[in-house]
């Protein structure tokens, strides 16, 4: 399924349809409605050493789920350095029952970079058993960097399974010790730390050789 | 014999409090010492300064390395230079492969030792030779570091570490705790087999039982940081039988 979404404005996805894809540091604006059974799965990757350092950037998604079956997967992935700031906006709307949504946003913040999350999700009053998850996780490797997290869930219907979480925390010190102990220096082993951390966004990317690529790319393996 | 370690009049503390009151310890080349004490004697303290754990602050002594500076040492130098510790409570870290960090180590020590890093056939030879002896199942290594492992199968994988590494100065902390009867034998057995008479071990616990698999030349008392007695293994069996008090 094609949607064009150069001049962001709305865009449906019809009966079944299926809209897949991978941002990798390109301008992310969009508003998808979906109708019933129809599936949207994406990627909104900001990467280091494959984007400017300093830049600034907004990330919207917008997602109103209009008929029941429908299947929402928004990952995030940023990892940002020197004075980047990068906001993601995920604004999901069930409008009606038995629609699934799943999202998994991680930052990595070094240096003075500044990254925010806002979540918004709603369960219309009538839009009963919809499962719903949103998980927001943050590294923060540097005492100036910031990250601020505003996770926004109005739930009017009483018979969803619904979930969130946020936590923004630091490297594990006990898992660095344990490392160096084994005399990986402490730079490597806080790399190891953090491509663990971006691992499990990668490892949702379906399409198998940009999964590699960008394996290859952030050395993570 | 060849001195290993020397520390002397060693004094440590942890958020400003002195857990280690002038530490004395030779330990020469070939031989396993045990360090026996009561819980909060400042035993797994004496591992974590002697491997460089931030946490801690040494205020006065000296713990030299055949002949070298310890105590200058970044942890990870003093562990490329053949320090290592079995974890009383070994780390979990999710998300990083046993394989990738065992790689990681081995790649480091070998690269500070001026050695080509091993190809990755050499370094899959080595890991399946050396899991077998702690009987380590395969599957083990495809996880993640200690991830789900149970109580014996950590302490298992330390001396599955420790064999990879092949340290002349190993510091097993606690490692019998929470071992059942086979897992013991299986672990220390694997100490035993890396036993040369070029490196030396120091076995820290507070039971008797595991010194009957691997038994010490010197045995140890720590108390109030403190090394108050020194005996052969007899003293263990001592203690065993009338506890801490009469030497306090
Ligand atoms: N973070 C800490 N802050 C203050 N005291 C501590 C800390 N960690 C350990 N201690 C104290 O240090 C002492 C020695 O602990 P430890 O070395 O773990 O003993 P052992 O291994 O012999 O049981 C104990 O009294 C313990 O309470
Ligand atoms: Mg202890």
């Amino acid at each position: 399924m094609h949607l064009n979404l150069k001049n962001m404005d709305t865009s449906t996805l019809h009966k079944g349809d299926r809209f897949e894809h991978v941002f990798l540091n390109e301008p992310v604006d969009i508003h998808i409605i979906q109708e019933a059974g129809s599936t949207v799965k994406i990627h909104i990757l900001n990467l280091p050493s494959l984007q400017e350092k300093n830049e600034e950037r907004l990330n919207r998604i917008i997602i109103d789920q209009t008929g029941p079956n429908c299947t929402t997967e928004i990952y995030g992935l940023a990892y940002l350095q020197g004075e980047a700031k990068v906001t993601t906006e995920t604004h999901v709307n069930h409008l009606v029952g038995e629609g699934k949504s799943d999202q998994l946003i991680k930052f990595v913040l070094e240096d003075q970079a500044q990254g925010r999350f806002l979540g918004e999700l709603k369960i219309a009053p009538d839009a009963q058993k919809v499962e719903s998850h949103q998980t927001n996780r943050n590294l923060v490797l540097s005492a100036d960097a910031e990250m601020r997290t505003q996770p926004q869930l109005e739930i009017y219907a009483d018979d969803v399974q619904a979930s969130h979480g946020a936590s923004t925390g630091q490297l594990d010190e006990a898992a660095l010790f344990y490392m160096q102990q084994r005399g990986i220096s402490k730079q490597k082993a806080r790399q190891l730390l953090v491509n663990a951390f971006m691992m499990d966004v990668i490892n949702t990317i379906s399409e198998e050789s940009l999964r590699e690529n960008l394996i290859n790319t952030l050395s993570l393996d | 014999m060849a001195k290993l370690l020397e520390i002397k009049n060693l004094h440590a503390s942890i958020a400003g409090k002195e857990i280690l009151r002038g530490v004395n310890l030779t330990i020469n080349e070939g031989e396993v010492h045990a360090i026996m004490g009561r819980n909060g004697a400042g035993k797994s303290t004496l591992s974590a300064v002697l491997t460089g754990h931030p946490a801690y602050t040494v205020t006065e002594g000296s713990v030299l390395l055949r002949g070298k500076d310890l105590l200058a040492m970044e942890p990870e130098i003093r562990a490329r230079e053949g320090v290592f510790l079995s974890f009383q409570y070994p780390v979990e870290i999710p998300g990083v492969s046993m394989t990738n960090f065992m790689r990681a180590a081995i790649n480091e020590k070998r690269a500070y030792e001026g050695k080509e890093p091993l190809s990755a056939k050499e370094f899959l030879t080595l890991m399946r030779e050396k899991r077998k002896l702690v009987e380590m199942a395969d599957k083990l290594s495809n996880r993640s570091v200690n991830e789900g492992f149970s109580g014996g199968e950590k302490k298992k994988n330390e001396i599955f570490q420790m064999a990879m590494l092949e340290p002349c100065l190993s510091i097993l902390d606690e490692t019998d705790s929470g071992l059942d009867i086979d897992a013991l034998r299986i672990v220390a057995e694997g100490v035993n087999r890396l036993k040369t008479p070029h490196n030396a071990s120091i076995v820290i616990t507070h039971y008797q039982r595991l010194l009957d698999y691997i038994v010490p030349d010197f045995v140890h008392v720590l108390a109030d940081g403190q090394i108050i007695k020194t005996g052969d293994k007899s003293l263990a069996l001592e203690l065993e039988e009338h506890g801490y008090e009469h030497l306090t």
